[in-house]
């Protein structure tokens, strides 16, 4: 049955090539814009090297002081992450990195604006970095202070012209520091892995970051199992609600152990209280904004659809005189339609790849390798489907309605 | 003639809603992408209040203990807080700024340094508000040096920037912009005002948080040539006051010499980071400030400006498509009109009508619809005006697009010979 209907939909795509053409076009564009999106949504939130262990790893991203008249609320202090997240029931690592803060250097006379980050030697153990030079700073190195950094290989580029790197020394912010490692880039769109220059986070210029509760710091949680998060989060929320506060001013002190996902949809649903996340709102805007771009490219092939009825008149008039339901008329042009987006969707896929080799080549977001994978496929083939489905049904409906008699007698052409 | 156009428009009510609804999304899409352009264009033309050219902005990044650090005791890391203590920190650190400042000075190529909290272009904002004779001002502020009026360029044009005569005030000295002068003091000299908070059961204005205007400046748009003008105050910063509490300016502002070599930003540095080895530095030309900040406004707009193009071909190409079937199934009708004596152009003539009544239906409700953001100012800094304009081009644009895809469907509806469609009954 299913392949009667798709050779006969096959046919009728190459009947009117004119329509065709211009229901494909319209299909291809909707589904290449879907794709492009779900890809960079994909570059930033899935789990890629180096964070490979995404699954199984949760962040402290941003801490809250809140108090009557205020709240504070940024990125992790490191003195909550040592005093109150260290050695939580079910992580097995805690890696810290400080947020990605922009630097200057000047390599012969040219200033060089690159990203530095201070982390930890447990750092480079949570994250998988795929190293090009020499290797990853020690927690000797860490616990001393030694000014060694690791650079991505872009940054080599600038600063050593792409020779090897590594015994060399380089000046940033006016700290020198000794190349012990090179690793490829990272995408800028990595909260968590992006950046030029990685030091040990003892090398900062004072101490005061040490006594501060809300910094600049995200501390990465690396969990036996996910089973364990549950675990964890409750532990921290109970070690956080005796922490000692720095003045009268708060009453409360919070941090979530989050996805990084999370953690963007708490700062979009901004919530006093806190005590929770709200993942699934951000997810009901982002479909929200899907289905209003939808509309317009749907009535579009709805009324295509619709105009085209008459063309296919005759048949429909044979095939209920000859007693086909409405029913198996309705699934039979719903499943033409379905064939019809994936036809285009085929189309959007090899558009979105080109605009998506477009946007990483114009270098609009650093180091991005934006391609199509499993999971942007999926979301693509997906939102084919649903797009089939808003612009077959209604057709399918009119057709189904039409009256055999009429429908043989207006069977004009 | 119209109204025979409805009636044939309404006897195939449900197809022409349809395409009624596609023109009415289009329209929105258009109106939508439409306003912000025009919104960016009308910005782009007013005053920007600020030199670009020969600037550079230098951020200062303290590494101080922040108001959210635990000290204790028992860690043997630093004494308990106190009060006195973090007065005394304040002081060195405005002392110390006070110092960049003269080292800077000292530089050949620079005319003037100044300091200031937000400067153009930055992420910093600074926005407040304040209620004066029951009305709410909103505003955004920063504090600024004496000098800062120089370095930046700014155009005074009533009163006077901050001078040393400000130091012996018993208020706080303010400078506002033009938009806030007008907006507080309509048909009065803004200069010596008074501006107080007034809060429901208030007596009499607590005397040292009186603020007095000093002088007005020409509109100021920190955020750039995209951003709306906005009302702007400037206090000004002290940094040798013994006696005042306030934390110092974190950004610092550097008017050149006209010529000056890029290389004069190492050399700035340089000097900077040999004076405070414990702060760490961010210089930035103003022009480059300028032109990452404009990347930042444009970017979204280019990415819906190039969707919504491709989504009007889609359209232009779906309607012609559409209205080219619809002609095909009207051959009978269209060759009666031509039997009963219908010229060429009376038959374009009613097919193109058709469907811009259409379309005029359509816009009418995107209109009404449009028409809501202005009235409830949804967005507050769009003028009626920009809403004005943009609805005129979207309005022409439709109307364009839709007679553009009437027209060949139409044209080829008008070469059929009566004989030939009649020849079908």
């Amino acid at each position: 049955m299913l392949r009667s209907y798709l050779k006969l939909a096959w046919k009728i795509l190459w009947r009117r090539r004119f329509y065709t053409f211009i229901s494909l076009f319209g299909i291809m564009v909707t589904i290449a814009v879907l794709v492009v999106a779900s890809a960079l949504l994909d570059h930033t939130f899935a789990p890629m090297p180096p964070e490979v262990r995404q699954d199984r790893t949760l962040g402290l991203f941003r801490a809250r002081l809140v108090g009557k008249d205020s709240i504070d609320s940024t990125a992790v202090g490191y003195r909550l992450i040592d005093r109150y997240a260290r050695n939580l029931p079910g992580v097995e690592r805690l890696a810290i990195v400080s947020q990605a803060q922009t630097v200057l250097s000047y390599v012969g006379g040219h200033r060089v604006e690159s990203r530095i980050r201070r982390a930890d030697a447990e750092y480079w153990r949570v994250l998988d970095f795929a190293f090009l030079e020499g290797g990853p700073f020690t927690d000797q190195d860490v616990a001393g202070g030694s000014f060694v950094a690791v650079i991505s290989a872009s940054a080599r580029d600038a600063y050593f012209g792409g020779a090897p790197a590594v015994g060399r020394v380089l000046e940033a912010d006016g700290q020198r520091f000794r190349v012990i490692g090179v690793v490829s880039d990272v995408p800028a769109t990595r909260e968590v892995a992006y950046g030029d220059l990685y030091v040990p986070f003892t090398t900062q210029k004072t101490d005061a970051y040490r006594r501060e509760l809300l910094g600049d710091f995200y501390a990465l949680l690396l969990a036996r199992s996910p089973a364990d998060f549950p675990a964890i989060k409750s532990e921290l929320a109970s070690r956080l609600a005796r922490a000692e506060l720095p003045s009268r001013e708060y009453d409360h002190l919070y941090a979530f152990p989050q996805t990084y996902f999370e953690s963007v949809a708490d700062d979009v649903f901004f919530d006093d209280q806190a005590d929770r996340s709200h993942p699934e709102r951000l997810l009901a805007v982002m479909a929200v904004a899907a289905f209003l771009f939808l509309l317009l490219p749907t009535v579009n092939l709805v009324n295509l659809n619709v105009s085209r009825i008459t063309e296919r008149a005759s048949e429909i008039g044979v095939r209920k005189a000859f007693g086909a339901s409405s029913r198996v008329l309705v699934t039979q042009f719903v499943v033409e339609n379905l064939l019809l987006t994936l036809v285009g969707a085929a189309g959007g896929f090899v558009l979105a790849t080109v605009v998506l080799w477009l946007v990483t080549a114009s270098g609009v977001v650093p180091h991005a390798e934006l391609a199509l994978n499993l999971r942007v496929f999926g979301a693509g083939v997906a939102a084919a489907a649903v797009f089939g489905l808003l612009s077959g049904v209604y057709p399918a409906w009119r057709m189904s309605r039409m009256h055999p008699v009429e429908a043989l007698k207006g069977a004009v052409r | 003639m119209t109204r025979h156009l409805l009636r044939l428009v309404w006897n195939r009510k449900r197809s022409n809603l349809l395409i009624a609804i596609e023109i009415l999304l289009s329209f929105i899409v258009l109106t939508a992408v439409g306003t912000v352009a025009v919104f960016y264009v009308d910005n782009y033309r007013k005053p920007l209040g600020f030199d670009v050219e020969n600037i550079w902005t230098v951020a200062l990044e303290m590494n101080e203990e922040g108001r959210t650090s635990v000290t204790e005791q028992s860690d043997g890391e630093a004494a308990p807080p106190q009060a006195a203590a973090a007065a005394r920190e304040r002081q060195a650190r405005r002392a110390l700024v006070e110092q960049l400042l003269l080292t800077l000075r000292d530089m050949p190529e620079v005319e003037a340094v100044a300091g200031a909290t937000v400067t153009p272009y930055s992420d910093n904002t600074w926005t407040s508000d304040i209620e004066v004779g029951g009305r709410r001002y909103r505003y955004g502020a920063s504090a600024g040096t004496d000098d800062l009026a120089r370095v930046l360029g700014l155009r005074v044009t009533r009163g006077r920037w901050f001078t040393s005569e400000d130091d012996a005030a018993a208020w706080r000295p303010i400078v506002i912009n033009d938009r806030l002068a007008r907006e507080m003091f309509p048909g009065k000299d803004p200069v010596g005002q008074f501006v107080d908070e007034t809060r429901p059961g208030d007596t009499a204005p607590d005397p040292a948080n009186r603020m007095r205007v000093v002088g007005v400046i020409t509109d100021y748009r920190k955020a750039g040539e995209y951003a709306a003008p906005e009302n702007f105050v400037f206090n000004r910063a002290r940094l040798h006051d013994e006696k005042s509490e306030a934390e110092p300016v974190r950004d610092l502002v550097i008017r050149v010499k006209p010529g000056t070599a890029a290389d004069f930003e190492a050399r700035a540095v340089a000097r900077l980071r040999s004076a405070a080895p414990d702060w760490s530095f961010q210089a930035e030309p103003l022009p480059q400030s300028r032109e990452s900040a404009l990347r930042l406004w444009l970017a979204p707009l280019a990415a819906a400006a190039i969707v919504s193009l491709f989504l009007l071909v889609m359209v232009a190409m779906g309607l012609s498509g559409v209205l080219w079937l619809h002609v095909t199934q009207r051959t009978r009708e269209i060759g009666l009109r031509r039997a009963k004596g219908a010229t060429v152009v009376n038959i374009r003539r009613q097919l193109v009508g058709e469907v811009m009544l259409l379309t005029a239906v359509a816009t009418a409700v995107g209109l009404a619809i449009v028409v809501q953001f202005p009235v409830l100012e949804v967005f507050s800094a769009v003028s009626p005006f920009v809403y004005g304009v943009s609805l005129a081009i979207s309005f022409a644009c439709i109307f364009l697009l839709t007679a553009a895809c009437a027209w060949v469907p139409a044209r080829m509806a008008s070469v059929i010979q009566p004989a030939d469609a009649l020849r079908y009954e």
